[in-house]
């Protein structure tokens, strides 16, 4: 068991070390911080923004002499800004998924790797950990945002629930990954495992359009597999541990596929 | 310590290998010779676990390469064909890995980095990125980091291909001072490698092993070996040095130089003396030629080299099958 710890640690390493050495991540994870950072701030203080509506709304119940209605702007800021964000990583995630099998299979080091005295999953569980901390690493400077934009709400925020929308946020971009891990076992090119990572996204993403706009069991069925749906709940502060089942789900399927997928590498050149 | 029994592979209809049965002794190098897609790297596969055999089986260390992989994994060192390398890792950084994917006590890891930097001469490059490294350095660094872990069994896929003749002879070296402690195997195209590192040599051709032997035996079993003689006598020389015992052949040649072939001077003669199998003819052609008062201005001895062996039993396949593709004629020198 401490080998195979070795093993995930020494594939973890190696991988984010090869994110924080390529120029690409660093792209990837400006235009994520640029994007985000835009949004953080049209969202909370733009004319079109959380705090100018509430004020809209309390000016116009004063106008009207209603009682004013009271709204939670720190979490209707999170709640949309969670959103967004969810969105803006779907279209990232492929882009740092496509390479954890794709490139080794071009290099010919995946020839290391499977002539080494490590299991096929080891090796999965390790790539996706260390894609999953660069993401990690992406999402820590928007925390930061966050804590400075919280600090002067009054009553002060509970923490729980910003943190719970990360939490799920961090669980979709495992799933995504995860899945993006097998697509990219599957092709020597980059290119073919990112458009095909994105064209998975865009599924999960009409699946969750097509479970919001039916009624039935199908509907219901389709609402519990969509990731989308699942975050959501995160991003409310709806903690449901069915939810964290099916993320915990996806990943694992996701290693187990990859790892199948290399297995099958090896063998079908027979 | 390397047991190869009846190993096929095919893929889909074509079959890469048949039949291929060899062992590699402990302490020893076998050299894997064969033309390019004689199925070298296929055998090297097998071997590494990389791929499955389609039958036969291969056992490495006692343990069977597809059934007990991961016991077998931890045995070996493999270079493959192209190396594996991480262009954005330093060479260190590499073989740290590396070092650690092959589940290297933390206590041993950098005694044994070190030991394996040193052996491929890769002092001054250790902190380079690999990336910036040239061909040459990044075959040592391939070769690195199949011994990095000190495994019993070396498995080299074309360990010299793309080096320059100084690095060449310095991987020669090297792979020659790792037998002994380790059990090596390495296939290659270039007949003179194998003849100068291997203990033993299997010739594959067209996926069939069609010798294994040691170099010099493979050499003094083919005809060729003797002497070539410059004499100041006629055709009747000849006859009388037939009549020798031992003498398979007695022929009139053209003395060449690299130049080409050099007129010879006023009544001499230049003759090859083919002799059979396995004797030495050179004290009897002596005496024979000054016991007919000839002089003699050069004798010169002549070896099959293992090129020679080579071509007699790849092309000897060739006519058997009628085929002249040509294509597994073509040696490299």
């Amino acid at each position: 068991m401490g080998i195979v710890l070795g093993n995930i640690i020494a594939i973890y390493r190696r991988e984010l070390q090869s994110y924080f050495a390529s120029p690409l991540a660093y792209v990837v994870a400006s235009i994520f911080w640029l994007l985000s950072g835009f949004f953080f701030a049209a969202i909370l203080l733009g004319p079109e923004g959380v705090i100018q509506q509430t004020t809209q709304l309390d000016l116009n119940g004063q106008r009207l002499g209603q009682p004013a209605v009271s709204i939670d702007v720190p979490y209707e800021f999170l709640r949309i800004f969670l959103g967004v964000l969810g969105s803006l990583a779907l279209f990232v995630l492929p882009i740092l998924s496509m390479g954890l099998y794709a490139e080794e299979r071009k290099r010919g080091t995946l020839e290391l790797l499977a002539t080494s005295p490590v299991t096929n999953w080891a090796v999965a569980v390790g790539k996706l950990l260390g894609v999953l901390t660069f993401f990690i690493t992406m999402v820590l400077p928007i925390l930061a945002f966050e804590a400075i934009g919280f600090s002067y709400a009054s009553p002060p925020v509970q923490p729980s629930v910003p943190l719970l929308g990360h939490l799920g946020l961090i669980l979709l971009a495992a799933g995504v990954l995860s899945l993006g891990m097998f697509i990219s076992s599957l092709t020597e090119s980059t290119i073919l495992a990112a458009i095909l990572t994105f064209a998975l996204v865009v599924f999960l993403w009409v699946i969750d359009v097509i479970a919001k706009n039916l009624t039935g069991p199908v509907a219901e069925a389709l609402s519990y597999l969509s990731l989308l749906q699942h975050y959501n709940n995160f991003v409310r502060g709806i903690f449901d541990s069915s939810s964290l089942i099916i993320f915990v789900s996806y990943i694992v399927l996701g290693i187990f596929l990859t790892a199948q997928s290399i297995d099958a590498l090896r063998f079908q050149r027979s | 310590m390397i047991e190869v029994e009846h190993l096929s592979k095919i893929y889909g209809s074509t079959s890469a290998i048949q039949d291929v049965t060899f062992s590699v002794e402990p302490g020893e190098i076998l050299g894997f010779l064969g033309p390019n897609g004689a199925g070298k790297t296929t055998t090297m596969r097998i071997l590494a676990g990389y791929l499955p055999a389609t039958s036969g089986t291969a056992r490495i260390a006692g343990f069977d390469v597809h059934e007990q992989s991961l016991a077998v994994r931890q045995r070996i060192g493999y270079l493959p064909e192209t190396p594996p390398l991480y262009p954005e890792m330093t060479v260190e950084g590499f073989l740290y890995f590396v070092a650690r994917l092959k589940g290297l006590p933390a206590g041993d890891r950098t005694r044994q980095i070190n030991a394996a930097i040193e052996r491929c001469h890769l002092q001054e490059k250790r902190r380079v990125l690999i990336r910036k490294l040239s061909k040459g350095f990044r075959q040592r660094v391939g070769i690195a980091q199949a011994i990095v872990h000190d495994p019993p069994a070396i498995i080299l896929d074309e360990p010299t291909v793309g080096l320059d003749p100084r690095q060449i002879i310095e991987v020669r070296n090297l792979i020659k001072s790792l037998a002994g402690s380790h059990t090596i195997i390495l296939s290659t195209h270039i007949l003179p490698e194998a003849s100068m590192t291997c203990n033993r040599v299997a010739i594959i051709n067209r996926g069939e092993i069609i010798a294994t032997n040691t170099p010099e035996n493979l050499e003094s079993g083919l005809e060729g070996s003797g002497y070539e003689l410059e004499i100041d006598a006629d055709a009747s020389a000849a006859q009388q040095l037939q009549a020798l015992p031992g003498v398979r052949q007695v022929e009139s040649i053209l003395a060449v130089s690299s130049q080409g072939s050099i007129p010879l001077k006023e009544n001499r003669t230049c003759l090859r003396v083919t002799s059979e199998p396995g004797t030495e003819l050179g004290r009897d052609i002596v005496s024979a030629l000054v016991g007919m008062g000839v002089g003699v201005y050069e004798m010169r001895r002549t070896h099959a080299t293992l090129e020679d062996v080579f071509l007699e039993l790849t092309t000897e396949e060739k006519n058997w099958e009628q085929t002249g593709g040509g294509e597994e004629a073509v040696v490299e020198p």
